[in-house]
């Protein structure tokens, strides 16, 4: 008895041990060779409105970035990803945190960037991540990291998702949740901090600002993420999705100056020196949600279309619908033509310049926090190479991008953002 | 908050039965149907979490980072 008891565990070991053989030799690989990314951004903007003068200067920046994006399958099931960039920015708003370190023979001015050291910063970014889908397919979890760092800026992040996919893969729910800890190192405007001294300083009376620096330097943020996904047709599949975010700590920005309409106004050249800076809670809860709808009408159009519904409890909704029309020429080419509509309330603690009064407990003037509309259209165009033919090294190009975007708000800020992108496999 | 619950129940209830079948997905599998953002829009993303109130809803960084520039 012990015999057969003894042969048929052994059998069914053999069993199981095959099957799991013959199931791990056959699984299809979750991703079947490494990837890169290759990313490239040029952002430009202008407007009338900064934030640093207090709503009115010039809000001037440019920005370059670059990002590269590493997947590497390490096994059938599992997935690292690491995504590394740096964006090195020059920007009038960061320059006039000290508008008087610039060049001593031109006027200080909100509306002129001064060419001090303080105009221009480096950001880098660090974010890996790993996933792993269960032997079905069925289970996706993943775990992520993510640092940044910047001057007066610290960033650590990390994060979980769990996706479960049912219904033969036509119903997908996700839900994940992001946890960050920032660290200000504050900037606080030049004539704010202790021992300033100017005797070009113009005004009624005494420039003597009540100015009290920020007790708390930590921001954190946590969010919760919730997404269903359904194939509603051969060629028809939408989204609806909903975050939680919950943020503590300094969401004011120490450079950002207020100006008050209850105090007189003191001047260095045509510059007016600050009553205060903004003072914003310290909290904030953000409530988005919204859906996508994606329609592939022929072998020539697919339509790509996504709405959002926004909330908060400093008072701001807001709504966001966007349109992407890919146009297919060809196996090789797609065009994609884009329109973008943004509207917002105002903040509950947004005033103009001079119309805060020093008696108010929270304030600011940076006119991201304004009520306004902005349209963002553009068009962007792929290469797509399905042969990889072109090789790099040991790298065969899969596609290369290119998307050109304008972006106008309705108080007078305007951008242009490009971005090329390049993505390659391994042979 | 009601109404999207509703919406979202009714998605649900309506769209539970619809089965397409893996061969049959062709055309939601081409790279334009992917319901989540591109990889190339994140930058366009960013500059508008940085520019605008509102951040949040299915791709992009909702906390973190000052986008204070």
């Amino acid at each position: 008895m012990r015999r057969i008891f003894l042969g048929v565990f052994c059998l069914i070991t053999f069993i199981v041990s095959a099957q799991d053989t013959l199931s791990t030799a056959y699984k299809k690989r979750v991703l079947e060779a490494t990837e890169i990314d290759l990313l490239f951004s040029h952002y430009n903007q202008d407007g009338i409105h900064a934030a640093v003068s207090g709503g009115d200067g010039t809000e001037e920046l440019t920005d370059v970035t670059s990002s590269l994006i590493v997947r590497m399958p390490l096994n059938e099931d599992d997935v690292l990803t690491v995504d590394v960039g740096i964006s090195a920015y020059t920007s009038a708003s960061s320059s006039d945190v000290n508008p008087l370190d610039g060049d001593p023979n031109r006027p200080v001015s909100s509306y002129i960037a001064s060419s001090g050291a303080s105009r221009s910063d480096v950001l880098t970014h660090l974010t890996p991540s790993y996933q792993h889908s269960s032997d079905d397919r069925n289970t996706i979890w993943g775990v992520k990291g993510y640092v940044s760092s910047e001057y007066d800026y610290f960033s650590v992040g990390f994060g979980g998702s769990y996706t479960r996919l049912f219904n033969e893969k036509n119903t997908e729910v996700s839900a994940s949740a992001q946890v960050f800890l920032d660290t200000w190192n504050p900037q606080y405007p030049i004539e704010l901090r202790g021992g300033f001294f100017d005797d070009r300083i113009m005004g009624n009376g005494t420039y003597s600002p009540v100015f009290e620096a920020f007790a708390n330097e930590n921001r954190n943020s946590y969010s919760l993420s919730l997404n269903f996904s359904q194939i509603l047709g051969k060629r028809v599949q939408g989204s609806l999705f909903m975050d939680l975010v919950s943020q503590n700590g300094l969401l004011s920005t120490p450079f950002q100056r207020v100006y008050f309409g209850d105090r007189d106004d003191f001047y260095i050249d045509e510059f007016q020196l600050a009553d205060d800076v903004e003072r914003l809670p310290d909290t904030r809860v953000k409530v988005p949600l919204g859906g996508r709808l994606n329609v592939y009408v022929n072998d020539l159009f697919v339509v790509r279309s996504y709405y959002r519904f926004y909330s908060d409890d400093w008072g701001i909704a807001s709504h966001t619908a966007s349109l992407e029309l890919p146009v297919k020429i060809g196996n090789a080419f797609t065009i994609y033509p884009m329109y973008r509509f943004y509207t917002q309330t105002a903040a509950d603690y947004f005033f103009e310049k001079e119309v805060a009064l020093s008696t108010f407990q929270f304030y600011t003037s940076d006119y991201d926090l304004s009520a306004f509309d902005a349209h963002q259209y553009g068009m962007g165009i792929r290469y797509k190479d399905i042969f990889t033919s072109t090789k790099v090294f040991n790298y065969g190009l899969k596609t290369l991008d290119l998307r050109l975007n304008q972006y106008d708000r309705s108080d007078g800020l305007s951008s242009f953002i490009v971005t090329f992108g390049a993505s390659f496999v391994a042979d | 908050m009601t109404r999207f619950l509703l919406i979202l129940f009714s998605a649900i209830s309506l769209t539970s039965c619809v089965a397409v079948k893996e061969y049959d997905k062709v055309y939601l599998n081409d790279e334009e149907m992917q319901l989540a953002i591109k990889g190339m829009e994140q930058f366009e993303v960013n500059f508008q979490i940085y520019r605008e109130a509102a951040s949040g809803g299915n791709g992009g960084k909702t906390g973190g980072g000052c986008g204070c520039n």
